[in-house]
């Protein structure tokens, strides 16, 4: 998108009103940096924000060195040979970006200069600043917040105090360089000069903090932004919390995070739910895990897909088979029809049990319920008919996998192999590994160092007479 | 279940894994077969068993079976697990006419001596 078609260049049409007209509509809204789908509201959002920085136009200048006299002789004759293009500012913030990504802070300061300078028609706005404050933000050499401080008063002294736009771009800038510290550092001093983070950029910064930084850096900053700012978490923070500390198995501290959110008088929704049963369900607490889909009933939440998946996923894993198949017809009836995640959940459970042919004929039962396989319901299949011994079986099931290009997880690909060493096959184990390099289902070393480690295990067997 | 367990046995020893990936100079009798003068542990092996397959030399049952029917683990002459090696190949594996797959890694390991701590 965005490439002016030659027609649109040479043309005496005002042509940024033009494409701003036709594009507008018809783009497809493209991503802003970061976002995880989770919010799709954020998305939206972003793009009312800051329409004409996402939609930057591809400058009719590719600078590819960051010499500063280059790039001023570029823009020149760009200017003066074109006179029909009537060089907006939009054009000129893209043409900006261009040398940013390239060049260092301060010379794309002085190539501001030198626009403005030069062409004075160009009147910088907010987005042009916005242009300098990201590459501030993301230069990784740079211990302190100076240049970033250097950006804002840049701004401010052209008439254009922070927003929360700027505060947006500054985090994420700052976050995805590994800068959380001065991330915070900014959040705060921002917030005491009337431009506080919104909802968004407050979760995104606590996401960044938990999953780079203590949990203690988290919470002092959650409490700074409470007491110095009256900025407090919302409901998505502490899903985002929750989620960190159910992921270090931490499920008394989740417990005690979800009475807090009754406390502050915030219902917790699916979301929630879903993510402390993920924790029991890692720590293989099926029964635990029945116990938050009970109390969803009870509070009146309405579990959705993942909620069940989860459930059957961890029903299955710690042993509780049956109750697993139960909810497939409870999930049907509420309208969350089994997808390949929960039959192979299910298949996963069922082959713990050792019954790899119950676990065939669940296969059998989710293709006739028009429910595609993915190649990890076959990789678990695989597992667990070589687990069950049935070699023969297995062996069909790899041709079949073989045919559809789909990979081998790790373990199955593990088991497998022993499996045929342990029969006697090693040949046939020989072009598993190169299906499964070939496949790029594991990578040559892993790959290679289970063959290795096979083949090491079958001589000892077959030294102690163990194998033939 | 493997798969934890493999990649702590990879971030554990990065030495083991530097050995299988690590370019070497190759001894002149692995640089004849390889055509090239350095190479990887991993990118060695993978280039015999290529080499195994194009040629055919899986259990080929002609040459003097009866002499190593007897030592071998098994008598089915079309067993796939045995590789027949030719000349070429004998000269990288101990000259060893017959070499079952299972022992394969560990006859080319001999060609990659542990390096001396320097």
């Amino acid at each position: 998108m965005g490439k002016i078609p030659q027609a649109f260049r040479t043309s005496q049409l005002p042509t940024s009103q033009f494409l701003k007209n036709k594009q507008s509509p018809s783009t497809p809204p493209q991503k802003p940096y970061f976002l995880t789908p989770k919010n799709p509201k954020k998305t939206q959002q972003k793009i009312n924000n800051r329409p004409e920085k996402v939609k930057s136009l591809t400058p009719l200048i590719n600078f590819t060195s960051p010499n500063l006299s280059d790039a001023k002789t570029q823009f020149k004759s760009l200017i003066s040979t074109q006179k029909n293009t009537p060089f907006d500012t939009r054009f000129c913030n893209s043409v900006l970006q261009s040398y940013s990504c390239v060049s260092s802070f301060q010379d794309s300061i002085l190539l501001l200069n030198y626009m403005v300078k030069i062409h004075p028609e160009f009147l910088p706005d907010r987005h042009t600043y916005h242009v300098l404050l990201l590459q501030s933000c993301k230069s990784t050499d740079d211990d302190s917040l100076s240049s970033v401080h250097d950006a804002l008063n840049l701004m401010a002294n052209n008439g254009f105090s922070p927003n929360k736009v700027t505060t947006d771009i500054a985090v994420r800038a700052l976050c995805s360089s590994g800068r959380e510290e001065h991330a915070v550092e900014l959040v705060k001093e921002l917030s005491s000069k009337d431009s506080p983070p919104d909802t968004y950029t407050y979760n995104f910064l606590i996401r960044c903090l938990c999953r780079n930084r203590s949990v203690s850096s988290m919470n002092n900053f959650i409490k700074d932004m409470r007491e110095g700012f009256g900025i407090k978490p919302d409901l998505v923070t502490y899903t985002i919390m929750i989620d960190n500390v159910c992921n270090g198995k931490n499920l008394r501290e989740a417990t005690r995070l979800l009475e807090v959110l009754s406390e502050e008088g915030i219902k917790p929704d699916a979301y929630v739910y879903n993510t402390i049963m993920k924790g029991y369900c890692m720590l293989n607490l099926g029964s635990e895990a029945l116990g938050v889909y009970n109390k969803m009933q009870e509070e009146g939440v309405k579990p959705d897909l993942v909620t069940f998946n989860t459930l059957v996923y961890g029903l299955s894993k710690s042993g509780k088979v049956k109750e697993a198949k139960k909810f497939l017809r409870i999930m049907a009836e509420t309208g969350n029809f089994p997808d390949a995640v929960t039959y192979t959940s299910l298949m996963n459970g069922v082959c713990r049990q050792g019954d790899a042919l119950g676990a065939l004929a669940l296969l059998e039962e989710m293709e006739a319920r028009g429910c595609t396989p993915n190649d990890c319901t076959y990789s678990t299949l695989l597992h667990g008919l070589c687990k069950a011994k049935l070699l023969d079986k297995a062996i069909e099931l790899y041709e079949i996998m073989k045919k559809g290009d789909m990979k081998l997880d790790a373990g199955s690909y593990g088991t497998f192999l022993r499996t045929l060493c342990r029969n006697g096959r090693v040949a046939d184990a020989y072009e598993v590994f190169e299906y499964a390099v070939e496949s790029k289902s594991l990578s040559d070393v892993s790959a290679y160092t289970t063959l290795e480690g096979t083949l090491k295990w079958l001589m000892k067997a077959r030294e102690q007479g163990l194998a033939v | 279940m493997l798969t934890p367990k493999l990649k702590k046995a990879i971030t554990d020893n990065p030495k083991k894994l530097a050995d299988l990936i690590d370019l070497v100079n190759l001894p002149t009798t692995l640089r004849e077969f390889m055509g090239q003068s350095q190479t990887s542990r991993l990118g060695c092996f993978k280039r015999v068993w290529s080499y195994i397959k194009e040629n055919n030399l899986q259990a080929c049952p002609s040459v003097t079976l009866a002499m190593y029917s007897a030592i071998l683990w098994t008598k089915d002459p079309n067993n796939k697990n045995i590789v027949c090696c030719d000349e070429k190949l004998k000269g990288i594996l101990l000259g060893k006419p017959r070499v079952d797959l299972a022992e394969l890694p560990t006859l080319m390991k001999l060609h990659f001596p542990k390096k001396q701590k320097s």
